[in-house]
């Protein structure tokens, strides 16, 4: 990944308030290469943090850096190198997908036929076919939103901002546009910072995870580090509950603390001294039953706020932990 | 990508290292855009119809004075150019008042400022460039019936010198005129989004109030209070630019004529509509961009 000085976001003391309402308070973030998530309630502060990023809004105090360049006097040369796509709706139903995302491309500086081969280029990799020459107004949420993405892109950005691209999608559609999430990050080479209220779906495409709340940086790490190993182990026999239960007396016996989750057992950490993998084993093998599953019992990223966050006393500037 | 090999079947995605226009280029595209749009061209069959009827209407006129001077032999035009858009007035307000919203709600209704403004050109600068399209739109709109006329005039043998000093006077009218009106129904059209009350609000403002300005002038001419009436020609673009037009011979008749200082007030109060509905709007843009 990048280098200190080569990172893609940094902020510095970002602050904006909004007369009484505290929007982002002394926010210290570093957003490196690949898919970033930033993550947070409504009214976290995210819209608020892409929109100084961008160049739109001055925060109160502090400062950031987008792509090496200042937001405060170099908004016009970050704007040329990113592209946004905004939470809301914000699409002419009047005309087609095709020729807004070409008049978006000639707005960022594409001459007229390198705008027209590259709306065709990214329309394709966005998924709209043959509704691009449809007027707007009579899309669906999810060809919304892939147009909404397209015109992000179409000027090949080094950097995008994606405010909440599922919103509003159903399940299948979400799975498509966080696919195209992770494909923008990967395959494309584009840096992607991308909002969301759920946590679950940034688990799935972001390489790091940065957490906002009420205007503060709760946590930013990177998403393994989120999904950290709980020292326990998940284990799971052939059969059903009858199995897993004589497993799970057995476990117990032999002096494991274990509890059922789901159709597996969830093995807490051992006392020293005591191979826990072993003792499954030679367990499973004495009770005659075939084991199906064995692995490391990964935390969700939602445990972020149900454990961590003491509520109403968030953790100013909290670092990586764990 | 020489680096990235790809199946046959998918190119990938391929990264765009062409040229990139600077914000003046940017700006002039989306100037002639918006000027193409005011009469609907690049947009649906249907918004095309409204502007070309209106155009026109306001050329029909002159095409027939052309046709009746050249049958006839008249020695110089009926009415002169000034005086030819005067006539027109109700139809040059009727096209800025349909076209405006066009140029200006569209963008912030629905919201797609948003992307203009997160992309290189500033706020202020898609505010001028908006209100120069449709500045433009409405020169090209006065300008065209007016060019007919000086044709057809010069086609039938009128004085080349004298028409050509008419026909400057008009456009240079014109050219105020259009800045106004475009100030004031791009200032309306991009606070009322709903598309009927830009409408009405312009028309309003571009219509009824002229409408009135002229009974008072002509209740004050009668009643021999012309001061009055002069004052009153302050409140509207159309009463402003009859009256230069009157105080500069450009052949439009006007109850009250303005003189002395009050064409200096003229003047200045039309470059000030013109100015305010411009600075106005130019705020607006701001104001949305940092929502």
């Amino acid at each position: 990944m990048t280098g200190d000085s080569g990172q893609v976001i940094e902020t510095t003391g970002l602050t904006k308030h909004y007369g009484q309402v505290h929007a982002l308070t002394d926010l210290d973030i570093e957003v490196g290469d690949g898919v970033t998530g930033l993550v947070g309630a409504n009214g976290a502060g995210k819209s608020t943090l892409i929109k100084i990023l961008l160049g739109l809004l001055e925060p109160t105090s502090g400062g950031a850096r987008v792509l090496g360049h200042d937001i405060a006097t170099e908004g016009q040369e970050i704007r040329r190198l990113v592209g946004y796509m905004p939470e809301h709706d914000c699409l002419p139903p009047d005309v087609s997908a095709s020729e807004f995302v070409v008049h978006m491309a000639r707005m960022s500086g594409l001459g007229a036929s390198a705008a027209r081969e590259r709306s065709a280029d990214v329309l394709r990799h966005v998924g709209l076919d043959e509704e691009r020459y449809r007027p707007m107004g009579g899309y669906s949420t999810g060809m919304k939103q892939r147009a909404k993405l397209a015109q992000a892109l179409v000027h090949d950005p080094r950097l995008v901002f994606l405010d909440e691209p599922t919103n509003g999608l159903d399940p299948a559609a979400r799975t498509d546009m966080l696919g195209l999430v992770r494909r923008i990050g990967s395959d494309f080479g584009i840096a992607v910072l991308v909002t969301s209220h759920l946590l679950g779906e940034l688990e799935q495409v972001s390489d790091h995870v940065v957490v906002l709340d009420a205007g503060h940086l709760l946590r930013s790490s990177a998403t393994g580090d989120f999904l950290e190993q709980t020292g326990s182990l998940l284990v799971e026999v052939v059969g059903g509950t009858t199995e897993r239960d004589r497993f799970g007396e057995a476990l117990a016996a032999a002096g494991l603390t274990c509890r059922p989750r789901g159709t597996a057992i969830a093995v807490e950490p051992a006392p020293a001294g005591v191979s826990v993998h072993d003792l499954v084993r030679d367990t499973a093998a004495d009770l005659g039953l075939g084991l199906m599953r064995l692995q490391p019992d990964r935390r969700h990223l939602e445990d972020v706020f149900h454990d961590d966050v003491p509520l109403g006393d968030p953790i100013p500037g909290g670092g990586p932990r764990g | 990508m020489a680096d990235r090999a790809g199946v046959i079947h998918d190119l990938g995605y391929r990264h765009y290292d062409g040229p990139r226009d600077g914000v003046a280029t940017i700006a002039r595209t989306l100037f002639v855009t918006g000027l193409r749009h005011a009469f609907g061209l690049g947009r649906s069959g249907k918004s095309k119809i409204l502007p070309f009827l209106l155009l026109g209407l306001s050329t029909l006129p002159a095409a027939i004075v052309v046709g009746v001077v050249t049958l006839v032999g008249l020695s110089d035009l009926p009415l002169t150019y000034a005086g030819y858009t005067n006539q027109t007035q109700l139809l040059v307000s009727l096209f800025a008042a349909a076209q405006a919203p066009v140029l200006f709600s569209r963008d912030l209704r629905y919201r797609s400022i948003v992307l203009y403004l997160a992309r290189p050109l500033p706020a202020y600068v898609v505010a001028l460039t908006r209100w120069a399209s449709l500045t433009t739109a409405l020169l090209v709109f006065t300008v065209l019936p007016v060019l007919v006329l000086y044709a057809g005039g010069l086609l039938a043998g009128l004085d080349v010198s004298d028409q050509t000093t008419d026909l400057l006077k008009a456009v240079a009218l014109l050219l105020l005129v259009s800045s106004m009106l475009a100030g004031i129904t791009g200032f309306i059209s991009s606070v009322s989004l709903r598309r009927g009350f830009a409408v009405v609000g312009s028309i309003v403002a571009l219509v009824v109030v002229p409408g009135v300005v002229t009974a008072v002038q002509a209740i004050a001419s009668e009643e021999g209070a012309e001061q009055v009436g002069v004052a009153a020609g302050l409140a509207s673009p159309w009463s402003l630019t009859n009256g230069l037009a009157s105080a500069w011979d450009a052949g439009v008749e006007v109850f009250t004529p303005p003189e002395g200082g009050w064409v200096v007030a003229y003047l200045a109060v039309a470059v000030l509509i013109a100015g305010v509905g411009l600075a106005a709007i130019v705020a607006r843009f701001l104001k949305v961009g940092s929502q």
